[in-house]
This record gives C-alpha cells, structure tokens and sequence, in this order.
C-alpha cells in the first residue's frame, strides 16, 4: 500500500489553498513552536514536480542540510550559519517531489529529551503546552502531530526520534544503522545515529523510508540493504516489564498493546534483556566520547561563532566554545574527554563497547526465536518543562529502553499505543537489521484498530 | 570528580569555564561517572569490543580526482578572511 499523495498535489500550484496552508501553520506555531524557520517558498525549486511524494510539504530538524536555509542544530555556535550544501536524504526526497518547509527545533546537537536543550527557541507538546515534546527530534514530532507537515525529519541517536513520537502521537523510524545516508547529518555520536522519520502515517513513513534509504559514497558507513525476505510475523517477543518500570499509565498502555497484539493473532512471547540495566552507561560513555571529537570542529576559525578579543589562537576556540555551547552540550564534552583520557580508557570506553556486544547477543538470542520485538519507548508519557517531573539524570537514565536499538545498530519503530489522560502513549517494535518492512506490517495492523489520534487544534479544511 | 581534574579535562576540550560553572558542572559530572560506574558489575568476560554493527569491514571507493565546487560558498563562510586566507589571532 502506498501513500495517497493526491491529497497535496495541488498544494503548490494552488495559490488559495498554498496561502490557507501557510496560514494553518503559522496559527500552530504560535502556541507550539515547532519549527526554527518557516519559509514555504524558499526550496520549493529544488523538488521535483513528479514522484512519489508529489507536493508533500516536510519538515527537516535543524541539525540536517538543507541549501538556502540556515542549520543551527538548536546551538548559538552556528546561530545564522546559511547551510552550502544539501544532505543526500533530503535530495533524494526532493527528487520525488517532498518540498523542505522549514527547519525543525531540536535539543542543542541533539543532545536531551524535551528539546528544552535548544539554544534558540522553546517548544511546546501540541496535546498539552505546559509540556515538552520530547527529544531530541522535539520539533519534528510535534509539526507532525499538529499537522503542520505529514512527516518530518529527526534524527536518532539514543531513541531521539521514537521519544518525541510517542510523546506526541506520531509514527517514529529510527532505520537500520547505515541505510540511509548521514552525509548533511551534523555529526554527534556517528557510529550509534540515523537519521529517522516522524509522520502521521505507517504508510508515510514506509514510503520515505524507502525513497532515501541506499548506499551513498559521501558516507561510507552506508551499507548493501538485504532484507531477509520474511516480512510477515507470526511470534513477537514481549520485553517483560515490572510494576515499577514504568509510569501506570505507560504500563496500561503497553498491557493494550499486548492485548492487541494477541486479538491480532501474533503469539507472545515474554522474555528478558539481561544486559538493559547496563545499556544507558555504555550508551553515554560512547555517545559522550564521540561526541566529544565530533565536536572539536567547532572552534571560531572556519564557521560559525566567533568570539571578539581573542588574543591567541588557543583563545580564540576557549572562548567562542564556552558562549556558545550550552551547559548539556559542555557537560557531555567533559564526560567524553574524560572517559578517552589516558589511564580511563579500560574503564570506560572499552567497557562499554564490550557490553554493546552484550545487548546485541542479548537481541540476537531472542530473534533465534521471535520475529520482533515489543518493548516500551520510554517509561512515562510526556513530561512538564522543567525538571519537576523528571531531573536530566532521570530523563537520561529513561533512555534505557530507546538507546539499546542504537547501541545493537537495529531498526525500531514507535507505534502510537493509546491515549492517556489526555497525554498519547506509543509502544516501540524492533527487528532483525533491514527487517523494516516487519516492522511496518506490524504496525499497520494496530493502525487499522488504533490509527495516531489528533490533537484538539488539528484541521485538515485548508486542504478543502 | 576533584575540581582540579575538571578543569584538566576542560583545557583539553578548549573549554573555559568560570568558577561558578564550574562548580556546578563538577556535580553533573560526578553524578554521570557514578552512573558509569554501574558497567563495573557487567560480566564482560571473553566479550569482543564492538564498533559498528554490520559493516564487515571498511569500505573505500576509488582515488580518482573530483570537485565539490563547495570552496568558495566555505570560504564565505569564515569568521575573518583576507583574499583566500582564514584570519587567526597571532600564534606568536
């Protein structure tokens, strides 16, 4: 099944409909802020006027290329930093015909889970403003859910963009490590993220899955894709969860979910991940160390900011670094200095590459077995601005169940699962490397009994 | 983590940090290592370290000459600039 795209096909050509749309998502952004730039115009030259996502509007987080709109990846470093070039993901959607919009907001480089982190812009869940839309890919989930766009780039490093969706409501892909390519992607923590997807749709995302997915020779971490060829499921594996794990009205969700999954006729299996307790300090140590190099980059010589009175060269980066980083950005730089500093490299980095064998022996055990696996996304829904519900060590610590995916290189799926005291609740899938495909199958069948809900605000009538 | 390891660690990440902030960031990161600190009692016994995933091994493409043509959109990009050249404080 794909995509019925006629339904934006005029958008562009249509100057009353083009200007009704505009007008839908400057009302939205007022109360959510999802969006860095807005500018419907600027790229629409650079996409085809045919393809499969004919006429699609998207939206792009802000740490993804897009020529002729500037990428800041939420940071002060690279404030009104005009981007030269365009990633090959958002090419190859422009050559079926998708139009960039706009520019996402996003937790500073990516680094947080309520895009509370950004340097530059604030904001809100669609479902209930007082509330973050999670992150780091915050921006991109709540566009979606508020229908601004049909779907939006994020991008996934520790669970990145399937948070954010279940937060919001929304579908979020965090493909295959290496199936689509990262060139244009700001780097972070380069051997765990993906770029990935939010959309309103399984048929959506499927469909923009596959049109930037293959091998690219500006990264050569891209890989041959070769899927098994078993798509369907018969035996989904139900990653066992105790009282205390996760919110009440998380647990409630995941029970429906596993009820549903029954009711569909797939047999379940309850198994254990012995090694998930030792996932979030192994995913940090790594993410931190890489990040850590990946950000040496950015030192006032080449681009970006540049601190005045400097008066060596050495200066010079101190000083644009410390004004322009954030706190959560300095803070995984020291973790991730410190980790690779001489004497603690045993300790730190190389244990924590030993347990991502670990959990990769751990998830190749259960797929000897099952077809995919059920998990949860993140153990409570959308939380409040601030750290009253949760401190950023909690948040971090709730990464447990997102960053195994990243850690073991596997595709993963967040599925909108129920609504919850007015809050969406979604339940994660993950497969076999390439095994996609399972995942949307899986996923379209609990759509056609639970599709996304919308959020009060949501209209379609622009498009009348 | 000992203030005075943090700001080691900070002058080899070209970060200056005020005294205030360096304080705070020294509970942050203190908390983060003891939260490392959980992987001690990981059996790792006989496990290899993994890098990446699926990609056997490292794949290089052809070394022939090729052209960006992205040189000059850089170059306009540079803080400070004089013709071709990237301005720096003096190194001396």
């Amino acid at each position: 099944m794909s995509i019925k795209s006629d339904r934006w096909q005029n958008l562009l050509s249509d100057d009353s409909l083009w200007k009704s749309y505009n007008e839908y998502v400057n009302k939205w952004e007022k109360s959510i802020g999802s969006f860095l730039q807005f500018d419907a115009d600027k790229t629409k030259g650079d996409s085809s006027s045919d393809g499969l996502l004919k006429g699609m509007p998207f939206g792009v987080k802000d740490n993804i290329a897009v020529k002729g709109f500037d990428m800041t990846c939420g940071s002060k470093i690279l404030e009104n930093f005009n981007c030269p070039y365009t990633s090959t993901a958002v090419q190859k959607l422009q050559g079926a015909g998708a139009v960039v919009v706009g520019k996402m907001n996003m937790d500073e480089f990516g680094m947080g889970s309520s895009t509370d982190n950004s340097a530059l812009g604030e904001t809100n869940n669609p479902w209930d403003k007082s509330r973050v839309a999670g992150g780091s890919s915050g921006g991109s989930a709540a566009s979606v859910a508020a229908g601004q766009v049909p779907f939006a780039l994020g991008s996934d490093t520790g669970g990145s963009v399937r948070q954010p969706a279940s937060f919001c409501g929304v579908y979020g892909l965090k493909p295959t490590y290496g199936t689509v390519s990262r060139y244009g992607l700001t780097a972070y923590a380069s051997s765990l993220e993906t770029i990935g997807i939010c959309a309103e749709s399984t048929a959506i995302t499927r469909d923009v899955f596959n049109t930037m997915k293959g091998i690219d020779n500006m990264d050569n971490t891209t890989v041959d894709y070769k899927p098994s060829g078993k798509d369907d499921t018969e035996i989904i594996a139900v990653l066992k969860v105790g009282e205390n794990d996760l919110s009440e009205d998380v647990l409630n969700s995941y029970r429906v979910s596993q009820q549903r999954l029954k009711d569909l006729g797939y047999k379940l299996i309850e198994v254990e991940l012995p090694t998930l307790k030792y996932v979030v300090p192994a995913y940090y140590v790594i993410a931190t160390a890489e990040a850590s190099a990946n950000l040496a980059r950015f030192n006032g010589i080449r681009y970006g900011l540049a601190q005045k009175g400097a008066e060596t060269p050495s200066d010079l980066m101190q000083m644009s670094r410390n004004s322009g980083f954030g706190d959560e950005v300095k803070l995984r730089i020291l973790l991730g200095t410190y980790v690779l500093r001489s004497g603690f490299q045993d300790q730190y980095y190389h244990r924590a590459q030993k347990i991502r064998t670990a959990i990769l022996n751990d998830f190749n055990r259960i797929f000897e077995e099952a077809d995919a696996l059920m998990l949860p996304v993140f153990p409570t829904a959308a939380f409040r601005h601030g750290s009253s519900d949760l401190t950023q060590l909690q948040q971090k610590a709730a990464d447990l169940y997102t960053c195994s995916a990243n850690l073991a290189g596997l595709p993963a799926l967040a599925v909108p699962s129920t609504i919850e005291k007015g809050l969406p609740v979604g339940v994660q899938f993950t497969a076999p490397a390439f095994e996609e495909e399972r995942l949307f199958r899986i996923s379209e069948k609990l759509e056609e009994i639970f599709p996304a809900q919308k959020p009060e605000g949501f209209s379609e009538e622009w498009k009348i | 983590m000992e203030k005075s390891e943090l700001l080691k660690t900070a002058a080899l990440a070209k970060l200056k940090l005020d005294e205030q902030e360096a304080d705070k960031l020294a509970v942050e990161v203190t908390a983060m290592l003891e939260n490392f600190s959980l992987m001690m009692e990981a059996d790792v016994e006989g496990l290899e370290p993994t890098t990446q995933t699926l990609q056997q091994e490292n794949r290089t493409r052809s070394d022939s000459p090729g052209s960006s043509n992205l040189s000059n959109d850089l170059l306009d990009r540079v803080p400070e600039r004089e013709d071709r050249f990237i301005v720096i404080p003096n190194v001396i």
